[in-house]
This record gives C-alpha cells, sequence and structure tokens, in this order.
C-alpha cells in the first residue's frame, strides 16, 4: 500500500480522481440540497414554468411584452435588453473613448491634460456610484411642465424625449439596418477587393456601396411613414404629460451615460496604449517619404494603431456588455434583472442561475468569437511587426 | 568529500532506453554503462539525443522504455527514487539557471538546507567552500544578474557541487558563453574531474574531450553511434558520420 | 506620441509658447477650444463647490438649499452615518480607528521590505485581526457590535481586505492547479476560473447572497455578509489566478528544471523558486487588479449592505436633506478617489520602476 503511493503514476491518479471527485460531489450535493429545501416550500424543480405566464412587468422592452406573456418569452427579452443597451453603451463609449484617447495622444499639451484630467476622474470611481449619481441627477430633473428643451430634446424627469420618425416599428429596424450596412459594407468591401482594383477605383465602389445603402435606408424611411403625419416627431407638451418623439426612460438613459463615461476612459486608455504601441521607426518612415501628417495618420499610425488596440478592446467590450447588470441598481430590466425577478416571484431558483449563466457564457462566447473573426483577418501577414 | 573509490559497480546503468516526443523517436534504445570516477564526454550533431539522454538520468525527462539505474537505485515511478538520485546527481545547464532572486551564497546554500536539512552554518560554510573552488568568493553577496557568464556558470558549478553529488552531468555548459569565457568554466571542470568525479559531459569542446574523458560517446539520430577512447576516437574512428561530424568541428 | 523636440538655445518665453500652443493654424484653435472648456469647467467647479457653497449647518438645510452653490452643511451634518453606517455613536472612535488600521496595512505593504510571503502575510494577518477585534468588540473591555451594525467606510473596507485575503491565497492555488501537468486537475480548473470570469460580478454576489443558502445545509450557512465576501473573493480570484498564471509563464522553464535537478519537491520549488519570481513578474498587474476589486466592492451595495455607497444613499433620503444628493455623492466619490487614485499612481510608478531595472 504504501509502496503504491509512492508510485507516481498511481499518485498522478489518485490526485486527479480526488480533486475533480471532491468538486463533483460538492456541486452535486449542494444540488440535492437545494432541490428538497425548494420542493419543501413547494417548488417542483424542472423547465415546465418557462411556459407559465409570469404575471409581473417589465419597464423597458423592445419586443411587445404584457404580464401574461411566460417566462422564456421574458428571459428573451431580457437577453436582448442586456444586447441592446451594451450596444449602445460600447458605441457612444468607444466614442468618447476615441476622443478622449486621440486627445491624450496629442501633441498638444493642453489637449492632452484635459484628456488625462477625464481619465483620472472617472476611472477612480466605481461605475455603481457613477450610475447612482446620474440617476439621480435624471430623476431630478424637472417635470414635463417645465423641461429643459434644445433643438426638440426635452430633459425630464420621465426620460428624455427626442425627436423620432414616424414609422412602424418594421420600416425602423429596417432603416437601421441598411445604415448598419452603410458602414459595414464599405469596410468589407476594402478587404474583398484590396487586391483586384487599385486603390482610386476601390474608393469609388466603398462611396457608392455606402451612399446606396444610406438611399436605402431614406426610401425605407419615406415609405414606411405613417400617412398624413410630419417625417420627424417632435416631442411636445399636451396638457400634463408629453406626446410624440420617442422617450428613453431615465434608467435606461443612466445607464447608457454611465456606461459611455466610465467604459470610455477605460477605451482612451487602451486608444493610447495602441498608437503608443506604434513604433516611431514607422511613423519617420512614413514622413520621409514625404506623406503629409492627414495621411501618415490614417494610412500609418491609425491602422497600426488598431491592430494593437483591437485584442484588449475585445475584452473591454465583454467587461462592458457584463456591466449592463447594474440595471438592477436602478430597475431596468436586463437579462440579470429578469433572472432575479424570477427568482422572486417563481422560486426556480436553480433552473434561473442555471439559464442565467448559460445566457452570458453565450453572449461572452459569440463576442469572443467575432473578435476572433476580425483580429484574424485584419492581422498583418508575416512577422515583420514582431521583435 | 566526493567518493573516489572507482570499484568495479557502475555508477550509472542504461539499458534499452527508448524516449518519445509524441510519434518522434527521441532515443531508440540506448546502452551504457558508466563506472565510478569515469569520466564520458558525449557529442553529436544538434538534435542527435545526447541531452535528453542525460536528462532522463535525472528524470527531468521521463523515459518511455528500458532501465535506468543510477548508483544502484532503479529510477522508475517511485518518488522516494526520483528524490534519492536527484540528490545524488548534480546538473549544469547550458544556460546556467541560476535563481535571479537570490543571491550568489543563497543560490549555493538553498538546496543543502532544505533538501538535505543541513544548518544554515554549515551549508553557508560548504557554500562559501565551493565558491573557492569556482575561484569566486568575492561574489558572493551578489546577485546573478551581476556576474558575467563565466561567472554565472561557475557559480551554477558551485551549486550543484554544494549539494555533495556523486555524479555531475553537464549539459552543453559553454556553449552559452562569449568566447573568452569558456575557458574559466573548462578549467573549473579539469579541476573537479582530477579530483576523480563522475562526470557525464554534453560538449563540443574537444580540446576538452580530449583532456579528461575516459571515453568517447558519439551520437546521431537517438542512437550511439561510437563509443571509444579519446585516442581511437580522434585518430582513428571507424564510422563514417562520426568522422564527418569531428571534420565539421574540428575543421576550422 | 510623444515628439521631442530640441529647444534652440534660450528661446524666448513668447516663443516658446507660440511653438507649443500656436505652431498651426489647427493647433492655435484646438489649443483655445481646450483652454475655454477647461476655463469653463473649473469655474463653473469652483464657483458651485467653493464660491457659492455653504459650508456650516448654522443656516439649517433650508438655508442650504437656496443657495446657488453647493450645501457642504450636508456632509459636516451626516458625516458619521457615510462614515460608520449604523454603528453604536459612542464607539464610533473603534470604527474609525480599524479604518486607520487598514489604512496602515495598505500603506505598509507598499514598501518593499515587506515584500516577501511571511512579512506580507504577518502584516495583512495583523492588520485584519486589529480591525476585527477593534469593530467586533466583545473582548478587551470593547462592548460587542455585531456585524449587523457595521457600516459605511469601515464595511466597505473590511469587505475589501477580507476579499484579497482570502481570495490571493486561492488564487495562486487556482493558478497552480491550472498549470498542473495531470490533465484533469488543469482542466477542471480552467473551467471554474474561465465560469466565473464569464459571469458579472453581480451575479456571483447574488448566488452566495441569496441562492446559496438553498444549496448549503443549515450549519453551512454562516452570516450573508461572509457568504458575500465568499462570492466576491471567488470573483477576485478568478481574474487574479490568471495575473498569476502570466507571472509564471514569465519564470523561465530552466528554473523549475534547475530546482528539480537540485532535489527539490514539488512545495519547494514552488515557494521558493516559482513564486517570489511568479510574484515579482505580476506585481503591476496585482496592483491593478486591487484597484479594480475595490472599486467593485461597491456593488455590494446591491444585495443590501450598509456599505458606504448605501450610507450615503441613507445620508441624503431622509427628508431635509433630500436636494443634497450631488454633494452626498461627490464626497464619496471623492473618498474612492483618494483611496483608488493613490493605489493606481502607485502602481503605474512600480511598472515603471520596474521596466527601467529590466533594461
Amino acid at each position: 500500500m504504501v509502496s503504491l503511493l509512492r508510485n507516481q503514476k498511481v499518485r498522478n491518479a489518485l490526485l486527479q480522481v480526488l480533486y475533480v471527485g471532491s468538486i463533483a460531489a460538492m456541486v452535486l450535493a449542494g444540488i440535492v440540497i437545494a432541490r428538497r429545501n425548494l420542493a419543501d416550500q413547494g417548488i417542483t424543480s424542472g423547465f415546465d414554468f418557462l411556459f407559465k405566464s409570469t404575471g409581473w412587468d417589465v419597464n423597458f422592452s423592445l419586443l411587445p411584452a404584457t404580464a401574461n406573456d411566460p417566462y422564456w418569452w421574458y428571459f428573451l427579452i431580457g437577453i436582448i435588453n442586456t444586447l441592446f443597451l451594451g450596444s449602445v453603451g460600447l458605441i457612444l463609449a468607444t466614442i468618447v473613448g476615441t476622443i478622449v484617447g486621440l486627445a491624450r495622444t496629442s501633441s498638444n499639451d493642453l489637449a492632452r491634460l484635459l484628456g488625462r484630467t477625464y481619465v483620472d476622474i472617472f476611472r477612480n470611481i466605481p461605475l455603481i456610484l457613477q450610475v447612482f449619481f446620474w440617476y439621480a441627477i435624471i430623476t431630478h430633473l424637472p417635470t414635463p411642465r417645465s423641461a429643459h428643451e434644445a433643438w426638440g430634446f426635452l430633459l425630464t424627469s420621465r426620460g428624455l424625449y427626442i425627436p423620432f420618425p414616424n414609422v412602424g416599428s418594421a420600416a425602423f429596424a429596417a432603416a437601421t439596418l441598411a445604415v448598419i450596412a452603410a458602414i459595414v459594407l464599405p469596410a468589407w468591401l476594402g478587404r474583398t477587393s484590396r487586391l483586384a482594383q487599385p486603390i482610386g477605383q476601390r474608393r469609388t465602389i466603398q462611396f457608392a456601396a455606402a451612399a446606396a445603402a444610406l438611399a436605402c435606408a431614406a426610401i425605407i424611411l419615406a415609405i414606411g411613414r405613417m400617412p398624413d403625419t410630419p417625417l420627424l416627431d417632435f416631442p411636445a407638451l399636451q396638457g400634463l404629460n408629453l406626446r410624440g418623439g420617442l422617450r428613453i426612460p431615465p434608467e435606461f438613459a443612466t445607464l447608457a451615460i454611465a456606461i459611455a463615461i466610465y467604459g470610455g476612459s477605460y477605451i482612451a486608455e487602451i486608444v493610447r496604449g495602441g498608437f503608443k504601441a506604434v513604433g516611431t521607426g514607422q511613423v519617420e518612415a512614413a514622413l520621409s517619404l514625404g506623406l503629409s501628417p492627414w495621411r501618415v495618420f490614417t494610412l500609418v499610425r491609425l491602422p497600426l494603431a488598431l491592430r494593437a488596440m483591437l485584442p484588449i478592446l475585445a475584452n473591454q467590450y465583454v467587461w462592458l456588455m457584463k456591466a449592463t447588470t447594474m440595471g438592477i441598481a436602478v430597475g431596468f430590466t436586463d437579462f440579470f434583472m429578469i433572472v432575479a425577478l424570477t427568482i422572486n416571484h417563481s422560486g426556480q431558483t436553480l433552473e434561473a442561475i442555471g439559464i442565467l449563466m448559460a445566457g452570458f457564457l453565450a453572449i461572452n462566447l459569440s463576442l469572443a468569437a467575432v473578435f476572433n473573426r476580425i483580429n484574424k483577418a485584419i492581422a498583418l501577414k508575416g512577422n515583420q511587426l514582431r521583435g | 568529500m566526493i567518493s573516489t573509490n572507482s570499484t568495479g559497480e557502475p555508477a550509472l546503468r542504461i539499458e534499452n532506453l527508448d524516449k518519445y516526443y509524441g510519434t518522434f523517436h527521441a532515443l531508440r534504445g540506448i546502452n551504457l554503462s558508466v563506472k565510478r570516477g569515469e569520466k564520458i564526454v558525449v557529442c553529436g550533431p544538434s538534435g542527435s539525443g545526447k541531452s535528453t539522454m542525460i536528462r532522463c538520468i535525472n528524470r527531468l525527462e521521463q523515459h518511455n522504455g528500458g532501465r535506468i539505474e543510477v548508483l544502484g537505485t532503479e529510477l522508475n515511478d517511485d518518488v522516494g527514487n526520483i528524490d534519492e538520485i536527484r540528490r545524488e546527481v548534480g546538473m549544469v545547464f547550458q544556460h546556467f539557471n541560476l535563481f535571479p532572486h537570490m543571491t550568489v551564497l543563497e543560490n549555493c546554500m538553498i538546496s543543502p538546507m532544505i533538501v538535505r536539512k543541513q544548518p544554515r552554518a554549515q551549508a553557508e560554510a560548504t557554500a562559501r567552500l565551493y565558491l573557492e573552488k569556482v575561484r569566486i568568493p568575492e561574489q558572493a553577496m551578489k546577485y546573478p544578474s551581476q556576474l558575467s557568464g563565466g561567472q554565472q556558470q561557475r557559480v551554477a558549478i558551485a551549486r550543484a557541487l554544494c549539494m555533495q553529488p556523486q555524479i555531475m552531468l553537464f549539459d552543453e555548459p559553454t556553449s552559452a558563453l562569449d568566447p573568452e569565457m569558456v575557458s574559466e568554466v573548462l578549467d573549473v571542470m579539469v579541476t573537479l574531474a582530477s579530483e576523480g568525479m563522475t562526470m557525464i559531459c554534453v560538449t563540443h569542446e574537444m580540446g576538452f574531450a580530449r583532456r579528461v574523458a575516459d571515453r568517447m560517446i558519439f551520437m546521431d539520430g537517438g542512437d550511439i553511434v561510437e563509443e571509444a577512447s579519446p585516442d581511437e576516437f580522434f585518430t582513428s574512428s571507424r564510422n563514417e558520420r562520426t568522422r564527418q561530424f569531428l571534420s565539421q568541428v574540428l575543421g576550422h | 506620441m510623444e515628439m521631442v523636440v530640441v529647444a534652440p538655445p534660450a528661446p524666448g518665453r513668447l516663443e516658446d509658447l507660440r511653438r507649443r500652443f500656436f505652431a498651426t493654424p489647427l493647433q492655435a484653435v484646438l489649443s483655445l477650444a481646450c483652454l475655454a472648456i477647461m476655463v469653463f469647467l473649473v469655474w463653473k467647479l469652483l464657483n458651485w463647490a467653493v464660491f457659492s457653497a455653504v459650508f456650516t449647518t448654522s443656516g439649517g438645510p433650508e438655508a442650504c438649499q437656496a443657495a446657488a452653490g453647493a450645501c457642504w452643511s450636508v456632509i459636516a451634518a451626516r458625516w458619521r452615518i457615510i462614515f460608520f453606517g449604523l454603528y453604536p455613536y459612542e464607539e464610533q472612535w473603534r470604527s474609525a480607528l480599524a479604518c486607520v488600521a487598514v489604512v496602515v496595512m495598505t500603506v505598509l505593504s507598499c514598501i518593499p521590505a515587506f515584500w516577501t510571503g511571511r512579512r506580507i502575510a504577518l502584516v495583512w494577518g495583523a492588520g485584519t485581526s486589529l480591525f476585527y477585534v477593534l469593530m467586533k468588540g466583545g473582548v478587551l473591555g470593547l462592548a460587542h457590535v455585531g456585524e449587523e451594525a457595521w457600516g459605511g467606510l469601515a464595511l466597505t473596507l473590511f469587505i475589501f481586505v477580507t476579499t484579497c485575503l482570502i481570495g490571493f491565497p486561492l488564487a495562486i492555488c487556482l493558478a497552480l492547479l491550472r498549470r498542473s501537468e495531470l490533465p484533469w486537475i488543469s482542466r477542471t480548473t480552467g473551467l471554474i476560473i474561465d465560469g466565473v470570469r464569464s459571469l458579472p460580478l453581480i451575479s456571483i454576489l447574488f448566488t452566495f447572497a441569496v441562492v446559496l443558502p438553498f444549496a448549503l445545509p443549515q450549519w453551512l450557512q454562516g452570516d450573508k455578509l461572509y457568504r458575500v465576501i465568499l462570492g466576491s473573493a471567488l470573483f477576485f480570484s478568478a481574474y487574479q489566478a490568471e495575473i498569476v498564471r502570466g507571472g509564471m509563464q514569465g519564470v523561465a522553464t530552466g528554473q523549475e528544471e534547475a530546482a528539480m535537478a537540485l532535489g527539490m519537491r514539488y512545495w519547494q520549488r514552488v515557494s521558493r523558486i516559482l513564486l517570489p519570481q511568479a510574484m515579482r513578474n505580476a506585481m503591476p498587474a496585482t496592483i491593478n487588479q486591487f484597484v479594480i476589486s475595490f472599486k467593485e466592492t461597491s456593488l455590494v451595495v446591491i444585495v443590501g449592505f450598509f456599505e458606504i455607497l448605501a450610507s450615503g444613499n441613507a445620508a441624503y433620503g431622509t427628508g431635509e436633506w433630500r436636494f443634497a444628493y450631488v454633494e452626498v455623492y461627490a464626497f464619496i466619490a471623492f473618498i474612492y478617489f483618494i483611496f483608488v487614485f493613490s493605489l493606481s499612481r502607485y502602481g503605474a510608478f512600480l511598472e515603471r520602476r520596474m521596466s527601467v531595472s529590466e533594461r
């Protein structure tokens, strides 16, 4: 027996069995105990509850939702809300981060100081505190009757009202897709026809594609417009309430602002790091070729910096998606809040936690997959930058 | 001190040693026996398996077939045997592998203290003795990064000796050194050899081999191609591959 | 990209200014725009926070609300609740002293002389015990104060410190397990680490606070506070484990081989050779992780703890100070800022120093 224990192979096998076995045993015991405890409370385990109606409401949904809808529909709404808030936050944070990051890498001392102050302040204050802060600000805005107004936008404690095209939701979705196509198409064309066309022609094709997609969007909006209404619907006071336009609920606005500002400060650092990673040699080489500073920026610094940033940026975006769970702090029904509410109302604890884990795993994995594709597509061929 | 009795009992016996990396057959049934106090020099082209072989001797690589017996103890899956053999077999690496976070003295003391459970004072005395022997007693309080390559390698030899091993393995100890530092390391190794240490050296330093080796081993393709005394090896090798290799090493 | 401009001998001050900020028309516009933004923001901020602000409680909330600037009286009136939560009034000096103990402990662990496993463990062990004794009492003539009465800054610090204290050793274990040669051990550990990392912290805190009691036998449940700390430590360790593993990957393989050849056993190799070098490699990233995790302690407010954010909400939430939310949040943000900023500056300093010493 003792000599067996001294055998390396036996030892290794034993260690592995013990380790995996004890973890599996712990998880299993947890599940068994939880099932018994839940059964004592009259909750039967299983996923049947997904098809029962919830009996409670969500306060934000891109899909039609009533309290009669089943749980699976609510989970779907939650995931879509999370993805929607995440995407909006991601886009806004990227814009903020790019501006601040560029300021931080600029040759102008004042711009650098401004950028640095921004990053130092907003990076060093917890996100949840910023969420609370903006929520307090927004909910303390004046009532609709005395709303702040600027260029057709209204700021009130009931949310932000913005002018919105008078179209059906299907037409709006189609138009949005067309706008996205207008951004993605030229980039895609730039890659596929890289070798086939000389640069000048490629530009023309790209512009044409973007213009065509934008025209499509305009036509869709024009056709989809509700009869006898102006193209843009401006919010306006009617009685005690605001009518028209699009209302962005305070919860959504709060989270989008907080994520944009906080995430922006992180992305600014990533942008700065990306530009720092571009060697001075590359820039000097380009300048010595007689390129103008602007062309050096667009043709050399930006493409190289982008490649350096992308992997880190991908991590940041995954983090941003997870930050949408702050929704529960202000009552925005993101995926996590739906899960929490489900546990509260139905008691299907284990199942709901399982769905939560699966949902976030799916979101993370698909984001990672997308970024791996992009990374591979734009990776420099060969190894001229290594070393 | 190091036992110098060259009795008939072998310090190392290797029988039919096989080693695979995946499907690559790195060692093909090697047989080798080394007597106590014997000095073996192993040479051969890169990728011939010479490093793999000596790394099997203290189980830095695990062999897949055959038998290794060190100082009468078989090297197998028995954890106790592995520990015992490693204590008695010292090794010097191509890249020194000194511990960068410890001073030279600590590098030499750590293993006797925690493996052999020697008291600190004794470990320090031993360490200083061997540092004297490799001729760098004055560097004891420095960190490895403050030393030259040759000095680092001599510290590495002292560190291995502090465990008072019965066999010393050298894995290309001078390959990573600047040319002017090679001789200071070889001098230490020659001294060591003259004191009767059992040594197995993988090296391309043919001058050293001629002076020190009791036996030359030439490896190629995972096999021992030739085994001969230095005289025979350098002057009248019968093997075509050996002659080719020698002409490349000695050619310029 | 910072261009280094070699200055010609003794340029005039005006000339220097011109070159730095008005070299081209575009630069000039940019400089002026930045200057305008800065002047505007600084003026607005100073005006609000200092010139038009009310600092004393003498006028009461009404006078304060009427003022155009900040109403710092709310802090003067409610600072005790922000710092100490619901801790008994006469005993609040203990809570303050406990916070000081944590700060001293943090400062000590930033000094290189304390960077050996034993010393750091000693500092943190002593600091945390001191904190716990001061807060909880029940010995040395200190009155007993249960965890449910802890709050404010002290609770935030307690959660942070215990998270690190549990999470750090756990992270090292996870990192070692993940790089184990035994495939099932490394795979299982990898699954655990990646699983935890893919989940948002809030969901883990929620699970540990609300769901775990269902899955644990009665005798194992413990206080909700400690369950949440465990959850946050698990989350911390999953991230820190990858940092430690990165540090280990930076240690040359030859180190491990040399240690093996010298006859050292696994634990001897790990504790004497691998970890000291790996931790040094991982130092900047580790401090960064501490910074992140300090900010994230604030999330426990969501599972219902009275830490500094919640006590801030309470400070302005009641009746008369309702209007002063900006001031309270600004104050709490300032407290966080001091802690986080100094820690992250220290991390940046360390990173610079290490990259210099590598050259």
